[in-house]
């Protein structure tokens, strides 16, 4: 049985996708780019997202100025989600608005979405694809490949995920609207972080030997001994990641401070 | 170094600031990108590369998440790859490149955070918000970040090329000490990134067996 609210609303939504055209879309996706452009503390990117709605709020409320500056104050408030997934949000925030849902609903639908876009985002892009990506460039250019090839394969192969997952997310949210948290629990994309885990700890092994070898050389050390010395040191980092992290960069800025500071002395 | 290529250098280094994150992150401000570009401008994109190459494995391991400080790798990674193309040739300059680089990066990540801080007086409201008023405060954080990048690309490009005034050819000992520096330092990043990446008994087997594959590759081709 639909209800009548329901029911209108649906209606609208469909008045509302002949309303919303081509390039009202483009200029989501397009904004969207920029959707932590006024990144802050207080609000994250709750501007963003506002920033983001405008084309689609201004058409909404086109001569209406006082609805419309109610309604771009209600979405400056505090919004958070990885930036990739956050065109989920924008879209279905947007047919949400289309379909005159209830301000309070679509507030709460806001902050529900905050935690499911962040996490899963964080896991599989910056945990997951982008080191995947980036060691897997960095062995390309061990291999011998010139530095635009590396560049250029990097980016190419990182950003058909990032475009991808931004079109793919500005469309289910504007197709789905609220009901857009079902198919990112049916999404194959929550399980991608996990199946990537042992390819990516895989290159990153990869990766140390040759970058070992290829700097250890400059010692003067044998390649047995390079290997010998750097593999504990892995171990080392593995066991310790945050305090060893940390003293890796502090030791090597040291260092280099002390080299420059000696070849000062000595010119 | 010639002011039209600190001109370049600092446009360079806002655009790869912006990239970080308030603008598209298509990734054009890691290092593995960011610093053969700077290098191109400079003549050196190869040495550039190796610069950035190991700045990427020095970085990798910190993640952008909520609101976590993250090093300003874009401007960290021009600023390496000026450093690179003014010492003279090395496993010295290299290490000082890189090294220098963090330096950079650490204090971008500073003046992001003080961005942050200027952002909230700029784009937080209460009740009604004219659409040109959230825009114009929305692009004015964006060029703010701009202006911040480029700047600090800027003073790090011209501390570079008056240090490398001042730094002699490296003795034999300087190049060994250099090497181990860095060996060190990238070897215990491996193991510190995969960590964070991919914690777990399956994936470090997989790390191990990577690392002995390679190392086996690696060793055979001499």
């Amino acid at each position: 049985m639909v209800s009548v609210r329901a029911w209108r609303a649906r209606q609208l939504g469909c008045l509302a996708v002949a309303r919303i055209g081509r390039i009202q879309g483009v200029q989501l996706l397009l904004r969207s780019l920029a959707v932590q452009g006024s990144w802050n503390y207080r609000t994250l990117q709750g501007a963003g997202v506002a920033y983001a709605l405008l084309p689609v709020l201004s058409r909404l409320h086109e001569g209406d100025g006082a609805t419309l500056a109610r309604s771009v104050g209600r979405h400056t408030d505090f919004f958070n989600a990885h930036p990739y997934f956050a065109t989920i949000a924008i879209g279905a925030l947007a047919r949400m608005e289309t379909e005159e849902i209830d301000e309070e609903e679509i507030s709460h639908f806001k902050r529900a979405l905050i935690g499911p876009l962040g996490t899963l985002g964080d896991r599989l892009i910056w945990a997951r694809w982008r080191p995947f990506c980036l060691l897997l460039a960095i062995l390309i250019f061990f291999a011998g490949a010139p530095w635009w090839v590396v560049s250029a394969a990097f980016l190419l192969l990182y950003n058909v995920l990032h475009f991808g997952l931004r079109i793919w997310g500005l469309r289910v949210g504007w197709q789905q609207g609220r009901d857009v948290a079902r198919v990112l629990l049916s999404s194959p994309l929550r399980r991608l972080p996990d199946r990537l885990t042992i390819p990516l700890a895989a290159v990153s092994g990869a990766v140390l030997p040759p970058v070992a070898l290829l700097i250890g050389a400059g010692a003067g050390v044998s390649p047995l001994a390079i290997i010998s010395t750097a593999l504990p040191l892995a171990v080392v980092g593995y066991w310790r990641p945050v305090l060893v992290g940390r003293l890796a960069v502090a030791g090597l800025i040291v260092g280099a401070s002390v080299l420059a500071a000696f070849g000062q002395v000595l010119s | 170094m010639e002011p039209s290529v600190y001109l370049m250098l600092a446009v360079l280094g806002g655009f790869v600031g912006l990239d970080n994150v308030s603008w598209t992150q298509t990734m054009i401000s890691r290092p593995i990108v960011a610093a053969p570009l700077a290098g191109m401008l400079l003549g050196v994109p190869e040495q550039a590369m190796w610069a950035g190459v190991l700045l990427e494995i020095l970085s990798l391991r910190q993640l952008p998440v909520g609101a976590a400080r993250h090093w300003d790798v874009g401007p960290a990674a021009v600023a390496a790859a000026a450093a690179v193309a003014v010492l003279p040739t090395g496993t010295t300059a290299l290490a000082i490149a890189v090294g220098f680089g963090a330096l950079v990066g650490w204090l971008g990540s500073a003046s992001v955070h003080l961005m942050r801080q200027f952002n909230s007086r700029l784009v937080v409201f209460t009740g009604p918000v004219a659409p040109l008023r959230l825009s114009v405060g929305h692009l004015v954080a964006m060029a703010g970040d701009f202006v911040r990048a480029a700047t600090l690309t800027a003073i790090a490009v011209y501390c570079i090329a008056w240090l490398s005034s001042e730094v002699g050819a490296a003795s034999r000992g300087e190049e060994i000490i250099a090497a181990l520096l860095l060996l060190i330092a990238l070897s215990l990043s491996c193991g510190v990134l995969t960590r964070t990446m991919a914690s777990g008994r399956a994936a470090w087997s997989a790390f191990a067996l990577g690392a002995l594959a390679s190392s086996v590759v690696w060793l055979w081709l001499g």
